[in-house]
C-alpha cells in the first residue's frame, strides 16, 4: 500500500462525511504563536541567522531575548552549527531560544554510576543519558524508583558525549512502566480529553511538525503499533494525518495539529502536569517542539496542562 | 412503643445477618479489588498479609455462616444470650470498619462479602454503628424474629421500613449490586479494536459494496485509516470512463456495523495529472 498522505485522507473522508466535528469553541482561546527549528549560521546582539528546512531565517535578538543552554545562557551559546528552537513574539522578534535542547523519556533498561540507558519506544530507539552530579539529586526527587523497569522522563542538552539530563520532566509514574491500569473497556470517551501535554524529540529533530497521539489504531495503514498500551484515558483511536485540535490550558492558546507518530510511549505515562493546578492524569499527547512552543509551552517545564479535541466523522442521516 | 421499636431491631438485625450471610457466600470479591500498590507505593508487609487473611474465601465463608447462624438465632429465640453475640459482633464489626477505614480504606469492608469492594468511609462506620445501637435497643425485647413477623403491627412496619430506608442511603453496596445487575455494556465504537477481517467481512455484505462493486478496478485498497467509530477504505475505480476513488465508511462498533460509500477524483485528475504539492502533506511514514 502506497505511503498515505493526510491532505489525500482528508479529502477522501470528506467524500463520505461532508461535516466536520468543529472544535468546541473557546472564547478565551488565542492562536498559537510563531516557533521555527534550525541550526544557527550566525549570531549577533541583535540578530539570529538560522538554517530552517532549506532556507535562511533571519530573527531579531533584542535585551528580552531569553537564551536556554541547559539553564540560563548567552550569546555565547549561539555558536554556529548548534541545534536551536526559537519561539518568535511578532515581527521576526525572538522571544525565546532554546540552544541543543532534547529531551529523553521511556523505560529505564539500566543504570550506571552517572548514566541511564532508556528504551524510548518502538520509533525513538534507545539513548543514553548522563547524569551530572548537579542534576542527578532533582532527578532523583521527582524519579526515586531509578531502577529497570520504571519510567524515566529528563530534559536534557545535547553535549558530545550524548544527551546530558539537566532537570526532570515530570514526576515519575509510582508504578512500573509494564504495569499500567487501563481504563474499564467500556469505559466512554469524552469529547475532549483532558490531562498533561509534554514535547517529544530534539531541537535537530525530523519529525513533521504535529503530535504524537497515544490510540493510532495499528490495522491497515493507520501507523499505530499492535503492542501499544491503551492509555490510562479513553482515547478514541485515530491515524497519522488525523487532526487534533490541542489546548493549552495554562496559556489559553489554542492549535489543531496533525497526528504524525503514535504515542505508544505516551500512553505509559499515567502522569499529571502541574504547571497551572494539577491536570487529570493522562499524557494525552506529545507534540514536536516546535509544536509545544507555538501552543506558548516552556520546553525546559517538560509540559502544560491540555485539553485535546479529536476531530472525528460526524454522523448526520443521509 | 417502646417495646415495638425493640422487636423491629430484632427483626431487622436478623434480616441484615442473613443478608449479610447470603451475599459473603454468594457475592466472590474480586481479585484485583484489594491491590498490591496504593499509588504506587507498595502497601505494608504486615497490612497486605492481614487484608489477604480477611479476604480469604475461607474467613469470608466462616464469617458469613456465624453470621448465619446469629440471624436464624435472632428469628428462633428471644435468649439473650443471642441477642448479647449479636449486640457483641456488630461493637467488633463497628472496631474493625472504624480501624479499615484508617489503615486500608481501599480495600473494601467485606461487610456483604464482594459487594462491599468500594472504599471503606464514614458510611460503613457510621452504619455500622447503628447496627450496634440497634443490638443494644434489642437485648429487652420480649419477642422473637418469628414472633414479629406473625404478627406485624404498624409501628413495627413503619419503624422497620425507616431503618431499611437509612440503612440502603448508608449502603455503597446498592449500587455495586444495581451495577452487577445491570446488562454489560457494549465497548464505545471509537475505542474498541476492530480486526481488518471484521471490516472487510462488513463491507462484503454491505449494500454500499454491492451498489459499487462494479465500479472497483482493484481489489487492494488504497489505503484503510481509521477515525473514531469509522475505518476507510479507499479504492481506485473507474467511474462513467474516467478514474475515481470509491471511499467506504465501516463502523467499527460492536453490533449494527453500518457502511457508508462516496466516491472522489483522484489527486491525479484533480492537479491536471501531476499531484500538487501541498504544504504539510508530507507522507506518512507508519511505524
Amino acid at each position: 500500500m502506497p505511503s498515505p498522505s493526510r491532505e489525500a485522507r482528508r479529502r477522501r473522508r470528506a467524500a463520505v462525511f461532508e461535516a466536520s466535528s468543529a472544535s468546541p469553541s473557546r472564547a478565551e482561546a488565542r492562536p498559537p504563536l510563531r516557533a521555527v527549528s534550525g541550526m544557527v549560521l550566525d549570531a549577533s546582539p541583535h540578530l539570529l541567522v538560522l538554517a530552517a528546512g532549506g532556507t535562511e531565517v533571519r530573527l531579531v535578538m533584542t535585551g528580552d531575548t531569553r537564551v536556554w543552554h541547559g539553564g540560563r545562557g548567552g550569546l555565547a551559546a549561539l555558536r554556529p552549527g548548534r541545534p536551536v528552537i526559537v519561539r518568535r513574539s511578532g515581527r521576526g522578534v525572538a522571544e525565546r531560544v532554546w540552544v541543543g535542547i532534547a529531551r529523553v523519556s521511556g523505560t529505564v533498561l539500566a543504570c550506571g554510576r552517572d548514566t541511564v540507558e532508556v528504551d524510548m519506544g518502538p520509533h525513538r530507539g534507545r539513548a543514553r543519558v548522563v547524569i551530572p552530579p548537579h542534576a542527578l539529586g532533582p532527578v532523583l526527587v521527582r524519579h526515586p524508583r531509578l531502577e529497570p523497569g520504571y519510567l524515566i522522563d529528563v530534559i536534557c542538552v545535547e553535549s558530545p558525549d550524548g544527551p546530558r539530563a539537566v532537570r526532570p520532566g515530570t514526576s515519575q509514574p509510582g508504578y512500573r512502566a509494564d504495569d499500567l491500569a487501563a481504563p474499564e473497556a467500556t469505559a466512554p470517551v469524552p469529547g475532549v480529553l483532558h490531562g498533561t501535554a509534554t514535547w517529544f524529540g530534539d531541537a535537530g529533530g525530523e519529525a513533521p511538525d504535529g503530535a504524537a497521539y497515544p490510540a493510532v489504531d495499528s490495522e491497515g495503514a493507520a501507523g499505530g503499533c499492535a503492542d501499544a498500551p491503551s492509555g490510562c484515558v479513553p482515547f478514541p483511536y485515530l491515524s497519522l494525518g488525523s487532526e487534533i485540535t490541542v489546548h493549552n490550558e495554562c496559556g489559553g492558546r489554542t492549535a489543531a495539529v496533525p497526528v504524525v507518530e503514535c504515542g505508544c510511549l505516551a500512553a505509559r505515562f499515567c502522569d499529571r502536569c502541574v504547571e497551572c493546578g494539577a491536570s487529570p492524569r493522562g499524557r494525552i499527547v506529545e507534540l514536536t517542539p516546535v509544536a509545544f512552543a507555538a501552543l506558548g509551552g516552556d520546553l525546559e517545564a517538560g509540559c502544560f496542562n491540555a485539553s485535546v479535541h479529536a476531530d472525528l466523522p460526524v454522523e448526520e442521516p443521509w | 412503643m417502646v417495646t415495638a421499636f425493640q422487636n423491629t431491631q430484632v427483626l431487622l438485625l436478623a434480616a441484615v445477618l442473613l443478608a449479610a450471610c447470603a451475599a459473603k457466600l454468594t457475592v466472590r470479591e474480586r481479585a484485583a479489588d484489594a491491590p498490591d500498590h496504593v499509588h504506587g507505593v507498595p502497601v505494608p508487609a504486615g497490612l497486605a498479609r492481614l487484608t489477604a487473611v480477611r479476604r480469604s474465601r475461607g474467613m469470608t465463608v466462616g464469617l458469613g455462616l456465624g453470621e448465619g447462624v446469629l440471624g436464624l438465632a435472632l428469628l428462633m429465640t428471644s435468649h439473650l444470650s443471642v441477642r448479647l453475640a449479636t449486640t457483641v459482633a456488630f461493637a467488633a464489626a463497628t472496631w474493625v470498619v472504624g480501624e479499615l477505614r484508617v489503615h486500608r480504606p481501599d480495600a473494601g469492608c467485606g461487610c456483604f462479602g464482594g459487594l462491599s469492594g468500594k472504599r471503606v468511609g464514614r458510611r460503613s462506620v457510621l452504619r455500622a454503628l447503628l447496627f450496634t445501637a440497634a443490638g443494644v435497643a434489642s437485648l429487652s425485647a420480649p419477642l422473637t424474629g418469628v414472633d414479629v413477623l406473625r404478627d406485624v403491627q404498624v409501628q413495627v412496619g413503619l419503624v422497620f421500613a425507616v431503618e431499611v430506608a437509612l440503612l440502603a442511603a448508608l449502603s455503597p453496596e446498592l449500587a455495586e449490586l444495581l451495577e452487577r445487575r445491570r446488562m454489560p455494556a457494549d465497548p464505545p465504537c471509537e475505542r474498541r479494536r476492530s480486526p481488518m477481517a471484521e471490516t472487510y467481512a462488513t463491507l462484503y455484505e454491505s449494500e454500499a459494496w454491492a451498489a459499487h462493486e462494479n465500479a472497483i478496478a482493484s481489489a487492494v485498497p488504497l489505503d484503510v485509516w481509521r477515525e473514531g467509530c469509522w475505518r476507510f477504505v479507499a479504492f481506485a475505480a473507474r467511474v462513467d470512463g474516467r478514474d475515481a476513488e470509491i471511499v467506504f465508511a465501516v463502523s467499527t462498533a460492536e453490533r449494527d456495523r453500518t457502511v457508508r460509500a462516496g466516491s472522489v477524483q483522484p489527486d491525479s485528475v484533480r492537479a491536471g495529472g501531476v499531484r500538487a504539492a501541498i504544504p504539510g502533506d508530507a507522507a506518512l511514514d507508519p511505524c
